[in-house]
């Protein structure tokens, strides 16, 4: 009652301050006045007595002073006159205070970018019931080179039954592609997913409408069923809630929708629409291929109390045991437990964490020169701060006021780079290539805006307070001193100032470095030769529904039918289909084989297998090394044939003729093998990426191995785009269900395969290039302030005879050493901390060379032209002006 | 000024303020006045720190003023005691007296 009392009078007095001032001298004068009459009337003279009665009274000012604290709300008061004066400060200084402001506004845009996506990516948790307690459970194998690895579902579901500390283990197969949803409209491609029927209750989400699925869904029986996503039901049948137990369909055949998952519910990726039971066979089970096939993905829940240590001691007992078990297939055969949101996040964190490591180098550079201004603003203002001081401001008050400049361009800086940041946050997520970042939504939310505000504070102070503090802290008489005209700057100034020159050449040395690694791993990864011609060369994803091309004669007939009339187009060179789409990720499915004759130890393993058609090598410009590609004589009812790759003919058949030898995909073969003959070696190509080395490779033709999953590879004479028309009436014109999955240009493949590298790349050049900039101009602002309060000397020298060229390289002499001790720390820092970057890089090492010098030299000459303008100016220096000084 | 005189021992102007106040409303001279009166000449207010202890006291509440026309004729402040500073007064009279007892037992051992 009484604070808020007291809180009202003061806000009245806050704003009614000329009033009660008023009152106050009413109230003082007739004080003075009756004490002065006491006086007259105790026999002095009226002047000795109002003398007397005034010295009675004490200092009439201070006690107004007092008064008037007591009245308003002092630091508010104190706070409105500081911003007052900093904005004074700022109007006066502006060129000063807008290059603070834009600096620091780049340095704290930068990191809101950055953070918002950290924060989406590693600090949100996962949108699943008690997250911390899920895990994905992952296959190594050492033998095979497998290090998280989708698992074999025989192995999946022993794990499951075993282990006591898992509550539950549900699994999705990833990668199964898409399927088309024929209805009303047009056929639409749906990216579907196959989950065991405990899928969402593990992960603890319901449905939105409708159900999820039961256990024994895992197993066939049942209904055909499929939960879709929000973003199917509200696109394709318009959100009615009449689609639970409504049938649909998909690749030509019925399914019915159980229920609708929430719009938030998008794993395991964004795209996926459909989620059916894996509905396996119960026969299945004890079948050898459920446990050779790897091809799911367990995630298990915890119990709850249970640790993960507790729970993989557990899982590594199941795993010994199994491999004893079964040691035709889990030899080696080890298990892994990760965090779910560790999984997921994956290779994102590192690059998130350089990224983010740049943008606070950033942010340090800018608060390097924020700090650089307010020594140049603070040092010019030495002997106002020493005559205040003189005249007794207190110096809480003066370091309050310099805290406020600061605080207040921190605040102006820290708005434009929140706006910047907001800005930003879009871009990159515009810019982001597909599937770079595990999560859509990033966002600046009120966590990112803490941060922003926490940095932005951060910012103003560390570097502001350090020359506030000096010049408060000195004897105002040595400051006065001092004065005169061209201030000299106090030594401890000079120290920071060079302090500053040369942790900023350092930081935007190390930002520098590590952009440039990244660009030179860069280059050489453009320059990787993909082992095919991808100019002119269009690739159209497509899938046929498997329930209608049922037997391989159709799946054949259709790709027949296809290939003659696509390769009889207006400007179609050739036309091919393979199952593997070079670059774009992934080797389709691998295996163990052995060629005849070869003892039991002679097998390989991990061999990639892909089935083209005839036309494939030609199309793609593969060269064939040895024997024969493929013809339309290699049907189902020819010869067994294979071709392989160069990296399998050199690593498997190191000194013998591979053409004519038998294969079989087994370790170890029996008489229900199948033996193929290798008839040609092709050329390698870069099966999954451009920074991944070629894996060995069987290849078989297509007649032999039909798939419904293939891609279409057209090579044209001129615009590879402007045949896709034709192409689609084509197929069209053969079936009118099929829908094209995707449609790219090999070049667009090839760039997509490089858009990771690419954007993290540019990322980091852009944040080293602003780093260099703000550096350049820091250096500049140290130098032009230390030559500028140097020119009274300067021109004292060259009235005394100096030459100007030795006056010149007085100050770039300085600017020059503080440069090579910047370099020197930076490369030195740099030597440890672009370590971490390795695994980053394409045969780029940490201390590549040519990086190491070249970035070096930039830096360097960009420091001396920072530092040549203000040496040439000091060297300018009119010694009669100098003189008439003294 | 007396060479007897002391200064009022702070925190204790307030504490004077208020029982001056009980007899009648003042103005600000009349109340230095008075204390001094009442001290017989010992207690010195120092003038500068009365206003701000006026203030002081009108925003706890436990004084009140208004501007009346003084015994000669001129416009003066008087301030006046309210009901809560009437309590206040004897809630700190009462600790006041309870901290000079204190303070007596224990010079009393010297």
């Amino acid at each position: 009652m009484t604070g808020i009392r007291i809180l009202l009078a003061r806000l009245r007095g806050l704003f009614g301050k000329t009033d009660s001032d008023a009152r106050l001298d009413d109230e003082i004068a007739l004080h003075l006045e009756l004490e002065t009459q006491q006086r007259i009337a105790a026999g002095l003279s009226p002047a000795e007595a109002r003398r007397q009665a005034r010295i009675a009274f004490g200092a009439i000012e201070a006690m107004k002073e007092e008064h008037r604290d007591g009245r308003g709300i002092l630091w508010i008061e104190d706070l409105i006159a500081d911003i007052r004066h900093a904005l004074r400060a700022l109007r006066g200084a502006p060129v000063l205070g807008g290059a603070a402001i834009i600096t620091l506004a780049v340095g704290i845009g930068a990191n809101t970018a950055i953070y918002s996506a950290v924060s989406a990516v590693i600090l949100r948790p996962l949108p699943f019931a008690d997250p911390g307690r899920l895990v994905m459970l992952t296959e190594e194998n050492p033998d095979r080179g497998w290090h998280l690895n989708v698992a074999a579902p025989a192995n999946y579901l022993d794990w499951k039954e075993q282990v006591a500390a898992f509550q539950d283990v549900a699994a999705f197969i990833p990668n199964e592609g898409t399927a088309t949803l024929t209805g009303p409209g047009n056929p639409r491609s749906v990216d579907g997913i196959s989950v065991t029927g405990n899928f969402f209750r593990v992960l603890g989400v319901p449905a939105e409408l409708g159900r999820t699925f039961s256990d024994q869904e895992t197993w066939d029986g049942g209904p055909t069923v499929a939960v879709i996503s929000d973003r199917l039901w509200r696109a394709q049948f318009g959100a009615t809630p009449a689609i639970v137990g409504r049938t649909i369909h998909l690749d030509g055949g019925d399914i019915q929708v159980a229920g609708v998952m929430p719009a938030t519910f998008a794993y395991p990726s964004s795209s996926v629409d459909m989620w059916t039971p894996t509905a396996w066979k119960t026969s299945d089970r004890s079948q050898v291929f459920f446990r050779r096939a790897h091809f799911i993905r367990p995630i298990a829940r915890l119990k709850p109390g249970v640790t993960l240590q507790q729970a993989n001691a557990q899982l590594q007992v199941v795993v010994d045991r199994l491999q004893h078990q079964y040691p035709l297939t889990n030899t080696h055969m080890g298990a892994e437990m990760v965090p779910l949101h560790d999984f997921i996040i994956g290779n994102t964190r590192q690059p998130l964490e350089i990224l983010l490591a740049a943008a606070g180098l950033l942010l340090l550079i800018a608060c390097a020169n924020v700090g650089n201004l307010m020594l140049i603003q603070a040092a010019g203002r030495g002997r106002e701060t020493a005559l205040r001081l003189a005249l007794g401001a207190g110096r809480g008050r003066l370091v309050r006021q310099g805290l406020a400049e600061n605080l207040l361009l921190s605040v102006i800086g820290g708005s434009a780079g929140l706006a910047l940041g907001w800005w930003g946050t879009h871009t990159l997520m515009a810019l982001e290539p597909a599937g770079m970042l595990p999560v859509d939504n990033i966002g600046v939310n009120w966590h990112v805006v803490t941060y922003v505000i926490a940095i932005t504070l951060a910012s103003g102070l560390v570097f502001g307070i350090v020359p506030i503090l000096w010049t408060s802290r000195r004897a105002p008489g040595d400051a006065l001193k001092e004065g005169g005209r061209g201030a000299g700057v106090g030594h401890r100034m000079r120290r920071w100032g060079r302090f500053i020159v040369v942790a900023e050449v350092a930081l935007a040395l190390l930002l520098s470095i590590g952009a440039g690694l990244l660009v030179r791993s860069f280059e050489r990864l453009e320059r990787v030769d993909p082992g095919f011609d991808p100019d002119g060369v269009v690739a159209i994803t497509m899938n046929i529904p498997g329930n209608r091309y049922d037997t391989t004669t159709k799946v054949s007939g259709f790709y027949h039918d296809v290939l003659g009339q696509v390769g009889a187009l207006p400007d179609v060179r050739s036309a091919a289909v393979t199952t593997t789409l070079p670059l774009a990720g992934g080797v389709g499915w691998t295996s163990d084989f052995t060629a005849a004759g070869r003892g039991a130890d002679g097998y390989g393993t991990e061999v990639a297998h892909r089935t083209v058609s005839p036309e494939y090598f030609r199309t793609m410009r593969v060269p064939i090394l040895r024997g024969r590609g493929f013809t339309a004589a290699d049907t189902p009812d020819g010869a067994q044939v294979v071709v392989i790759n160069d990296a399998l003919a050199r690593s498997y058949f190191r000194g013998e003729n591979p053409i004519g030898q038998r294969i079989a995909f087994d370790r170890v073969p029996d008489s229900a093998s199948v033996w193929r003959t290798v008839v040609g070696v092709v050329g390698d190509e870069r099966q999954s990426a451009l920074a991944t080395v070629p894996q060995i490779e069987v290849i078989t033709p297509e007649l032999q191995a039909p798939s419904t999953y293939m891609n279409l590879m057209v090579r044209t004479g001129h615009d590879p785009k402007a045949v896709v028309g034709a192409i689609r009436r084509v197929v069209a014109r053969i079936d009118p269900s099929i829908a094209f999955t995707s449609v790219q240009t090999m070049n667009e493949v090839r760039d997509q395969s490089l858009a990771h590298a690419r954007f993290l790349m540019l990322l980091l050049f852009s944040f080293a290039g602003a780093g260099l900039l703000l550096g350049a101009v820091g250096v500049y602002g140290v130098m032009a302030h230390a030559a500028r309060a140097r020119t009274r000397e300067m021109g004292i020298r060259i009235a005394l005879g100096a030459q100007r060229p030795a006056v010149r390289w007085l100050v770039l002499r300085e600017g020059l050493a503080l440069t090579a001790i910047g370099v020197a720390l930076g490369i030195g820092a740099a030597l440890v901390v672009c370590r971490a970057m390795t695994a980053l890089l394409y045969q780029t090492g940490s201390t590549d060379p040519v990086t190491l010098v070249v970035v070096p030299m930039v830096l360097a000459i960009t420091a001396l032209l920072a530092t040549w303008l203000p040496a040439t100016r000091a060297a300018r220096a009119d010694p009669v002006v100098s003189l008439r000084g003294e | 000024m007396a060479a007897s005189s002391s200064d009022v021992v702070r925190g204790t102007l307030d504490l004077l303020v208020l029982r001056t106040l009980t007899f009648e409303p003042m103005h600000g001279w009349g109340i230095s006045q008075r204390i001094q009166q009442l001290s017989h000449g010992v207690l010195d207010v120092n003038q500068g720190s009365l206003y701000p202890a006026l203030q002081r006291l009108e925003q706890k509440g436990w004084i009140d003023s208004d501007w009346r026309v003084s015994d000669n004729n001129r416009r003066a402040r008087y301030y006046r005691l309210t009901a809560t500073g009437r309590r206040a007064l004897h809630q700190e009279t009462v600790s006041w007296r309870r901290y000079v007892a204190t303070i007596d037992l224990i010079l009393g051992e010297v």
